[in-house]
């Protein structure tokens, strides 16, 4: 009796200590992914993460969710909370932002030059800041346009060229379908929201009319076309599309999510927008799977595409850098690029998965050409009050009243005094 | 009569008894006094610190004085968003004491169900402030949305109307759901008044010949006036700092048409990085809330 009691708290004391070692040794990366909340990606990513586990039992994937709305102000946040994570989403548009908080590790010195010659060169440049690379680029998503290839097929049409074959094709598909008097289709699902998606997709508009939102001089000093006749032509474009009733009510409330649900649910023809929006529609209604195209962002006086590229960063504070790039390397492995890609639309930033014939035909014809027009976002840390006056100015056209040419005037105004401030 | 030495003892062991009762409530009440000093006092001392740099909270700490509030004050931006803020706070506060004033008078009264009325009228209050923006924002819904699914079905409006996109509609439709959502407040405070008001004051107007009206007048709002100060103190003060039901709704848009205080704050903070002068806006603010209460205690405080 005596010996089975001795032997009991032996074997106690055995395992307590074996867990105790097992949790020394168990590394947890906390991974704050934007793309983890959205659907279809989170379950992709959620079935990345488990596969890498299960080959590396020793590290523990824990992610938190945050929308990609949201994320900069949330990872703004736990930076000044001491509370960042070990890798956490990043973008060309907060890069340079995050280069100024400090929050972001230098990339060339935790991945070697075989692996990251293995990248789209362009992908990198716009993931550095001063020589250092701040994230690695997971995915791009360049821009261009999604439209109903059947509706435009019926119609007699082809994929919008120029933004007058846009607005006619817009003219031709929007109808009253069911005769009560009421229209129920209409030719473009325009984001007409005050923040990122909205932005994002007026940004390419404007520099089609060859005008940029914030660019930097000959002489290094940044400079911003939103006084300029093409913000003023982008605007009268915007207003040409509203007031001609060829967007659905509510454009300012027409959000990216709301503007996926008008496609997927046939009230739409056109969304300006990236491959990765594919997926989302159908998985919404997926007996549109073959029936959207894509065409690269109508032209204007340029052509007009961004990269759009997403990916992560590591944390400068992080203390399990080597798990979180081994946890990287695995995440943009080209077998995983292939699955992300098939599941969401999201392109590689990858070369070796670039060139799989799987990223081809015509639902990403415009966004494989898209991507060898592409030119950089603006690395400046200002650069969300210049988007934030673009937004002011197209929802003042939209629904304020304001004429295109006062709304630009006014825009190039504060684009000016916000430079000045900033320099 | 006690004699002189004793007289001293009795008053040295008097003094010691009062230091030692005040030394004792002064314990008794330091937990509390230090919660205050770290949620109020150093959130406050801190914040107005902040405004006097130019920082990202981070690795930049540009000492600017007072420029950030310099900023404040001759920007027309500023006065704007203060107007949209006013006008915002007197709607809500306005539409919720009519509301919840009129609601508490009806259950007052020996109405049938009034148990029941009582229970459901408190609903919206329960609701989070984003749940209940959420739903309002699906009812206002331009193509989907409950209001102009049954306003085109009257014929009322002959084609979809955004609410939350129009210039003109925005700033009402937001005022409507924070009426919504905090009425059931200022029902409680009024009732609960109104149970407090003796019999006798209505029964002696009664018999002098007085209408509902003239009782309403003469008799419930004088007795309601520290009951109404606290409700409109609380409620405005609540209310001119609300943030959750207009960042859901419409975020401050469109344009600017909902951009109050509370929104230009989180933006200038967490969308441009700017803590500094959103730091100085905060302050500024709050001395203003600090002032509008000052004001409601002078004009409805009470009189001999």
């Amino acid at each position: 009796m005596k010996q089975c009691k001795v032997l009991a708290r032996a074997i106690l004391i055995l395992a307590f200590s074996l867990s105790f070692g097992l949790s020394l040794a168990q590394t947890t990366l906390r991974v704050m992914s934007s793309t983890i909340v959205e659907s279809p990606e989170g379950e992709v990513e959620q079935a990345i993460a488990d596969a890498f586990m299960a080959a590396n039992p020793d590290i523990t994937i824990e992610f938190i969710g945050t929308p990609m709305n949201d994320m900069f102000k949330v990872l703004t946040t736990n930076a000044i909370g001491g509370e960042l994570p070990d890798i956490f989403t990043n973008t060309p548009e907060f890069v340079a932002q995050a280069a100024d908080l400090g929050i972001a590790a230098d990339l060339n010195e935790i991945f070697d030059e075989e692996f990251l010659s293995g990248f789209y060169p362009t992908t990198l440049e716009e993931a550095t800041v001063d020589g250092q690379l701040l994230l690695l680029p997971w995915f791009t998503v360049p821009v261009g346009v999604l439209y109903r290839a059947d509706w435009f097929e019926e119609a007699g049409l082809e994929g919008p060229q120029t933004w007058d074959d846009f607005v006619n094709a817009a003219q031709t598909i929007t109808q009253d379908t069911d005769g009560d008097g009421q229209m129920d289709r209409w030719g473009f699902a325009m984001v007409g929201t005050k923040n990122g998606s909205g932005f994002f997709r007026f940004t390419h508009l404007l520099r089609s009319q060859g005008a940029w939102e914030l660019y930097k001089d000959d002489e290094g000093n940044w400079q911003s076309d939103l006084g300029s006749e093409g913000m003023v032509n982008a605007l009268r474009i915007y207003k040409e599309l509203h007031d001609g009733g060829l967007v659905p009510p509510g454009v300012t409330e027409t959000g990216y999510g709301e503007a996926v649900s008008l496609m997927a649910s046939d009230k739409t023809a056109m969304m300006v927008t990236g491959p990765h929006t594919i997926g989302a529609i159908l998985e919404q209604n997926p007996e549109l799977e073959g029936n959207i195209h894509s065409v690269p962002v109508p032209m204007g006086t340029d052509r007009s595409a961004s990269l759009g590229i997403g990916g992560f960063s590591i944390a400068e504070t992080s203390e399990n850098k080597e798990a979180a790039a081994e946890y990287l390397k695995f995440l943009v492995s080209t077998e995983n690029m292939l699955e992300w890609n098939a599941v969401t639309g999201r392109m590689p930033a990858q070369i070796e998965a670039g060139d799989q014939p799987q990223i081809s035909g015509p639902i990403y014809a415009g966004f494989v050409e898209a991507i060898t027009i592409a030119k950089p976002m603006p690395q400046a840390a200002f650069y969300s009050q210049i988007q934030e006056v673009m937004g002011e100015a197209y929802q003042a056209v939209l629904v304020g009243g304001v004429s295109p040419e006062d709304a630009a005037a006014q825009a190039g105004e504060q684009a000016a005094a916000i430079i000045q401030d900033a320099q | 009569m006690v004699s002189q030495p004793e007289e001293l003892k009795s008053k040295v062991s008097s003094r010691t008894y009062i230091d030692k009762t005040q030394m004792a409530g002064l314990w008794f009440a330091l937990p509390a006094a230090l919660a205050l000093l770290v949620v109020v006092a150093y959130p406050l001392l801190y914040g107005f610190y902040i405004s006097l740099f130019e920082t990202n909270l981070l690795n930049r700490w540009d000492f600017v004085w007072f420029k950030n509030y310099a900023r404040i004050f001759t920007s027309a931006d500023f006065l704007g968003t203060i107007f949209t803020t006013l006008k915002f706070t007197t709607g809500t506060v306005a539409g919720q004491f009519f509301i919840g004033l009129t609601l508490a008078l009806l259950l007052n009264t020996k109405v049938p169900g009034r148990a029941f009325f009582r229970t459901i009228l408190i609903v919206p209050w329960l609701f989070p402030e984003v749940v209940v923006a959420l739903l309002w924002k699906w009812m206002f819904n331009p193509l989907y949305g409950l209001f102009n699914d049954v306003l085109l079905k009257l014929g009322v409006i002959a084609e979809p109307t955004s609410w939350l996109g129009s210039t003109e509609t925005a700033l009402p439709s937001v005022i409507l759901v924070a009426i919504w959502k905090g009425y059931p407040l200022v029902m409680l405070l009024m009732l609960a008044g109104l149970q407090a008001i003796p019999q006798e004051q209505y029964e002696s107007a009664e018999i002098d010949g007085a209408s509902w009206w003239q009782s309403l007048w003469f008799v419930t709002l004088p007795n309601l006036r520290n009951v109404i100060m606290i409700s409109l103190i609380l409620n405005t003060v609540w209310w001119f700092k609300h943030f959750a039901i207009i960042w859901v709704l419409t975020q401050g848009g469109p344009i600017t048409a909902t951009s109050v205080i509370s929104i230009d704050i989180y933006k200038t903070a967490f969308e441009s990085f700017r803590f500094g002068p959103a730091a100085a806006l905060a302050v500024v603010v709050f001395f203003i809330v600090f002032l509008i209460s000052i004001g409601y205690q002078k004009l409805l405080g009470e009189r001999q």
